[in-house]
């Protein structure tokens, strides 16, 4: 038997043994455990070493606000850190460690940290790593030195490095009614949302539904609360329109009713099943929400409340009730209102013995001395606790009198013997999401909370979340809340009947002990009493500041149980009251979220990716793949033992010397349709479209409205009405939205219908001197000589049984053909053309080839056209229609756009018959030592088997007039430095004579 | 972020594309005013408030909608389609253009 | 006539994308992903004040009636349509050359007709988890009376586009541009296999 475990009682399995390990230490527990929950079962109070001063610290909550005990769960060899022991269900062979410890947890060396904890005050960051002003080590790097191990000292759990295998996913949901929490409140919205037709999602963040009804001990019609609730959750699963997502946590409420949640879908079982995700990333369009989540109790501050066995009153009580476990076998309580006598009543019914209960207020009710009574527990009023005892377990407590009104300390200390001390200092109701969601909170001094705001998207709050702590309102309100959510006004009926333990909702106002020794006020980031002070002297007078200042708050647990005792303490640093000081918003995530969850689907090899219709071809035949942008496109088709360079320099060649075929089916194609087709053109294309003749094509040139050029491509007219536009692959998107941006919203009087035909065509490019025979060779249904097929000129045939349309334009230089076909048919085609160019020395060329060819002509890309050069930069103002206006002709001659001393497309040539390379800079004079005075840039390199030798592209200031003369790269990342010629940047066949024919 | 696209729904604002402020006049085509043509390409009101936008469902119909939205608080207060737009139709209307 | 080749074979594609039951099927099968091979799709659009004479055209060609509203579609199993954006219809046909008996129907005057049978690829996903696993991809919502049965969508996945009619209770036709499609269809396998299933 466990040494803490209760005879009877609580929620869990006690047929059902689980055997798990912490530290290396086998344990045992139960089904429905937490590693909390076991672990205090087992007698263990040490669970962890905090972030700055490596101070032994416990568990201090039973919840998702635990700021204390965080552990490290391993998975194989995968290590998750931080991770909230009491929300970590124990499974066989759950492997979980603890943190920031050297070399264990209960001998952890840096816990001398302790010793000289006034150097670790508020602001020890800022003020450290600025390093000594004066003194010898000033201006050295020893304090740099020094960052390292004290960076190292303090933190939390280390990630690990091993890849993360788990599955994760999103869910995207949609719902009439969201209800966030499934407590009394939120179980009773969900029902009367679901009974008046309603979507609903029911979502709660622990295991089981039900909420504080798992563990109060109350009854509610007549049967035990967890009773009523397991009941409740099980009818609302019978309901077609309810979900429930149990182990699941809203974390994010954004604009629009649109909500955030993490489900743990897997992180309970030993493995998971077969596709099952580890997360569920949902999001979760509502109509409407119930918030229900809750409140969340807040510690007191005092010296040594952070001593392992200081504990939340609730947090033991639940312990008891839910997992039949004790906290402690002496137990004292200190507390500032009514609620603690409850959790003591629980805990002597458990079996512990109360030895005390300590509470600030001098008078106190007559139903709260006789549940004292009853528990047989000392009462001690207008007392205070000021010290805790004992190492790594708490020993005892020492008590002081104490007066609220002035918070002055007077008397004897007197000592009392325990071995678990619970602390309540009333209840926060979580606002968190209402936050995120709008306006600021309110500040109700009675309950010394902040209550939601005023609702500023569609919510409604129920149950302790307003700051109705009582379950009886928490059922009246969750109804009515369920109501209103779903649009129902509903028959009144009658309400669950709760009996439960009465106390008085409002709490004393105290907040904090001042007395000797470090009293915490955020345990997870270890902030004191003193450092709130601290800052306060120093200045930080906003509570923002405060926040960043101390980092009160800005540990993983966002403060969940620091915020109102760092903010009262402040307010009284101050001399104001709480609400001037103000509050700061939450901001999602409400608790730690997996980055896995957020990059779901999209991550590794299910990232979408595009694929030309001759992609398998391609790496069949050897082609090296090469992502360009989502689209795979064969770089090069290497042969055993060359290299890239020598890879595409053979393609190129061979294609010049005899005929080469690229894949060019990822350009962008779209149609353009429609009567006012040919105008439309002419307005978006700076040359003119409407004289175009049917069954012929023409390359144009796009400008943005600001002038600058946008894009190029050839432009086929297949009749009257009808046009097929190309765009460069990276482009083909943006121009589309271009093109439907005037259509829809500047000249929606066009009569043009723009589709994108990118996927329909499958495209393939075939240049060179044979190129013409090698058609001849396999088309039919037309001729292809140059009559029937002109320079530019469409025709209509078939190859090999298969539709084709058949262009005759060159990007490479050569006498060259597009030849499109139907998609589906693009392999057919593909493999016909290879066969019949096989006699001919036909050669298929990658990307490298295709840019080799491009730069030896000059052409221009994206490299170039790089939205800051312009049409006369790029020497293309042949194409710049005067006769009619266009899209970025007004602004295309402005003076900055003409002025002397622009960047100019010019060709170079390495006179040291070594590679240029691109992004490389142009220097005039070259000074390696001192690079300067750049007047340019490389944007396209390659070795050119044409000129046989090096060249490349380059944008260069005054370019045009530089031809002829020398200048040099200047590449110092990358140690290049040589002379060049700038040459102009049409290196081969400059006239057009091999493309003409 | 949902904008309700007129055609498509309520979607979420990924599926949506800003395409600029919705208070720009484009000048008349050959209009050589290069102030008019400035303030058209660059000039932005940025207001804290209402603010038209256009918008297109890129993800979706790909019609393009001029939505009023609270640069505040996010607030869409009406969303339709940039066509059939009485600014746009009473302008063409005006040039002799419907 | 040479046969069409589908983005999704004869691909060396991984064995639990091909013909068969996978995932965790052992617990039964909850979803069937099939590529139907439309012989056609088409776009038509009509200039506006021109889509109810578009619309008749399509009831000529097709004989589907398409009800009033923005989505709405209609299928008879062999032929579907359904309006994807304002004036604009998707319309499939198990046959091919449908383009060519909308050419006298759809009239420059009405509107365009543009032939996408190649360059979209049809994908099926039924059962009684169709809608969870398409809730996974797409944020609109899959539930019948939301989106009954005949209407259609647009939306997308990250940079998948896609249009998806509803042709059953628990049925989903879902048009991708093709060269997406190999790695859409990868998703949805791997998206299907917590519920199980087969690839028809």
């Amino acid at each position: 038997m466990s040494p803490r475990r209760t005879d009877a009682g609580g929620r869990i399995d006690r047929l059902r043994t689980i055997r798990f390990t912490f530290d290396g230490t086998p344990y045992t527990g139960h089904a429905g455990d937490t590693l909390a929950s076991a672990l205090l079962a087992n007698g263990v109070t040490l669970f962890g070493r905090s972030f700055k001063y490596h101070r032994p610290r416990g568990v201090l909550t039973s919840g998702v606000e635990e700021p204390n005990a965080l552990v490290t769960v391993l998975r194989g060899e995968v290590r998750e850190p931080n991770i909230a022991a009491t929300m970590v269900e124990i499974y066989d062979g759950l492997t979980a460690v603890s943190q920031n410890r050297f070399p264990s947890l209960a001998w952890d060396i840096s816990a001398a940290n302790q010793l000289g904890g006034k150097l670790l005050s508020a602001g020890f960051y800022y003020k450290t790593f600025m390093g000594p002003a004066i003194g010898p080590l000033k201006n050295t790097r020893f304090w740099m030195f020094c960052e390292h191990f004290i960076r190292r000292a303090a933190g939390l759990g280390r990630a690990g490095t091993a890849a993360d295998t788990a599955r994760y996913e999103r869910m995207n949901a949609f719902c009439d009614v969201l209800v966030v929490g499934s407590g009394p409140a939120g179980l009773m919205a969900a029902r009367a949302a679901a009974d008046q037709g309603a979507r609903v999602i029911l979502s709660e963040l622990e295991p089981h539904f039900g909420g504080s009804a798992n563990w109060s001990g109350e009854t509610i019609d007549g049967m035990p609360a967890a009773d009523w609730a397991a009941r409740a959750a099980g009818q609302l699963e019978g309901y077609d329109n309810v979900r429930l997502l149990p182990r699941t946590t809203v974390w994010g409420y954004y604009d629009g009713n649109t909500l955030a949640a993490l489900e743990r879908v897997t992180d309970h079982k030993e493995r998971p099943g077969k596709g099952e995700p580890r997360h569920r990333y949902w999001i979760i369009r509502a109509k409407s929400v119930v918030l229900a989540t809750g409140s969340l109790e807040r510690p007191l501050v005092f010296p040594g409340n952070d001593r392992p066995g200081v504990m939340l009153a609730h947090a033991a009580e639940r312990y008891a009730n839910e997992y039949g476990v004790l906290a402690g076998n002496r137990i004292a309580l200190f507390t500032n209102n009514d609620s603690a006598y409850r959790s003591a009543l629980a805990l002597k019914k458990a079996g512990a013995a109360i030895v005390a209960i300590v509470d600030v207020r001098p008078e106190l009710s007559s139903e709260m001395r006789e549940f004292a009574d009853e528990a047989e527990a000392k009462i001690l009023s207008g007392h205070a606790v000021v010290a805790t005892e004992g190492g790594k377990a708490l020993s005892g407590v020492k008590v002081q009198r104490f007066d609220m009104a002035n918070g002055a300390l007077a008397g004897d200390t007197r000592s009392i013997q325990a071995d678990c001390l619970l602390m309540s200092a009333g209840w926060s109701p979580t606002i968190h999401l209402a936050s995120q969601a709008g306006a600021k909170a309110e500040w109700n001094e009675a309950l010394q909370a902040f209550l939601p705001p005023k609702a500023t998207q569609r919510w409604i709050g129920a149950g302790a979340f307003t700051g109705s702590f009582s379950t009886a309102e928490a059922i009246a309100e969750g109804r009515a809340a369920g109501l209103s959510a779903a649009g129902g006004t509903g028959t009144p009926a009658a309400l669950p009947v709760v009996e439960a333990v009465p106390g008085d909702p409002d709490p004393a106002p105290v907040f904090e002990i001042r007395a000797d020794g470090e009293s915490f006020v955020d345990f997870q980031h270890d902030v004191t009493a003193e450092d709130v002070r601290l800052a306060h002297r120093e200045g930080f007078i906003s509570v923002e500041h405060l926040k960043r200042y101390t980092t009160l708050g800005m540990a993983t647990d966002q403060g969940k149980s620091s915020n109102i005792a760092g903010l009262a303490i402040m307010a009284e640093a101050l001399g104001k009251p709480i609400p001037e000081v103000g509050t700061t918003r939450f901001r999602p995530p409400f608790s730690a979220v997996s980055i896995g969850s957020l990059a779901a689907e999209r991550f590794g090899d299910l990232r979408p990716e595009r694929l030309t219709p001759m992609h398998d071809w391609h790496v069949a035949n050897g082609a090296t793949m090469y992502s360009a942008g989502l689209w795979y496109r064969p770089m090069i088709y290497g042969l055993s033992g060359e290299t890239i360079e020598q890879a595409y320099v053979r393609e190129a060649r061979t294609t010049r010397e005899s005929a080469g075929i690229v894949d060019v089916s990822t350009l962008g194609k779209i149609a353009v349709q429609g009567p006012d087709a040919a105008e439309f053109l002419d307005r978006v294309y700076t040359n003119m479209f409407s004289t175009l003749a049917v069954g012929k094509a023409r390359y144009g040139l796009m400008l943005r409205e600001d002038g600058l050029a946008f894009d190029d491509g050839t432009t086929w007219r297949l009749g009257e009405q009808d046009f097929l536009m190309t765009t460069t692959t990276a482009n083909a998107g943006k121009v589309m939205q271009h093109l439907e941006y005037f259509l829809d919203v500047i000249w929606p009087e066009l009569k043009v219908h723009v589709t994108s035909v990118t996927d329909e065509w499958a495209g393939a490019a075939i240049g060179g001197p044979k190129a013409r025979a090698i058609l001849a060779a396999c088309v039919t249904g037309t001729a292809v000589d140059n009559a029937t097929l002109p320079f530019m000129g469409i025709v209509h045939g078939k190859i090999s049984g298969v539709p084709v349309m058949i262009c005759r334009l060159s990007f490479s230089g050569e006498m060259a053909f597009e030849v499109y076909s139907g998609a589906g048919y693009g392999t057919h085609v593909w493999e016909a053309l290879i066969e019949a160019g096989k006699p001919f020395g036909l050669v298929t060329y990658g990307l490298e080839a295709l840019g080799t060819m491009r730069i030896e002509k000059g052409h221009v890309t994206g490299a170039e056209i790089d939205g800051r050069t312009t049409a006369r930069d790029l020497h293309l103002d042949w194409m710049l229609s005067k006769k009619k206006p266009f899209i970025g002709s007004a602004m295309m001659d402005r003076e900055g756009l003409i002025a002397p001393g622009r960047l100019e497309l010019v060709g170079l040539i390495s006179l040291d018959n070594q590679p240029l390379n691109g992004g490389g800079h142009i220097v005039e004079a070259l000074d390696e030592a001192n690079p300067h005075d750049s007047i340019g840039h490389i944007t396209a390199c390659c070795y050119s088997p044409a000129l046989g030798k090096y060249i490349a592209l380059a944008l260069v200031k005054d370019g045009k007039v530089r031809r002829g003369t020398r200048a040099h790269i200047s590449d110092p990342l990358r140690n290049r430095f040589g002379p060049l010629e700038i040459v102009s940047n049409h290196f081969f066949d400059p006239d057009g004579s091999r493309m003409h024919g | 972020m949902l904008i309700t696209c007129p055609y498509c729904g309520p979607r979420d604002v990924i599926e949506f594309t800003y395409q600029g402020d919705g208070n720009r006049e484009r000048p008349q085509p050959a209009s050589q005013d290069l102030d008019a043509w400035n303030a058209y390409v660059y000039d932005r009101l940025n207001p804290a408030g209402d603010h038209n936008e256009i918008w297109q469902h890129s993800g979706g119909c790909r019609a393009h909608l001029r939505v009023v939205r609270n640069t505040l608080t996010h607030e869409i207060s009406s969303v339709a389609f940039t066509r059939g737009d009485h600014k746009v139709a009473a302008r063409h209307k005006a040039e002799g253009k419907l | 006539m040479v046969e069409r080749q589908s983005p999704l074979e004869p691909a060396p594609l991984e064995l639990e994308l091909r013909t068969g039951s996978h995932g965790d099927f052992e617990h039964g099968i909850e979803v069937i992903l099939s590529e139907t091979r439309p012989g056609s799709i088409l776009q038509l659009a009509a200039w506006p004040g021109r889509e109810k004479e578009l619309i008749a055209g399509i009831r000529t060609v097709t004989g589907l009636a398409l009800p009033d509203g923005a989505g709405a579609g209609s299928t008879d199993g062999a032929r579907s349509a359904f309006g994807f954006a304002p004036g604009k219809f998707t319309v499939v046909d198990e046959a091919e050359g449908l383009a060519s008996a909308f050419a006298n129907v759809v009239t420059p005057a009405i509107g365009t007709v543009t032939d996408l049978s190649h360059g979209r690829t049809a994908i099926r996903i039924a059962g009684p988890k169709a809608e969870w696993v398409l809730a996974k991809f797409f944020a609109i919502d899959f539930a019948l009376p939301a989106f009954p049965v005949g209407a259609g969508r647009s939306t997308m996945h990250h940079d998948v586009f896609a249009q998806i009619q509803r042709t059953g209770a628990d049925q989903f036709d879902i048009y991708v541009f093709r060269s997406f499609a190999r790695s859409f269809w990868k998703a949805l396998c791997h998206a299907g296999e917590e519920v199980g299933y087969e690839v028809q």
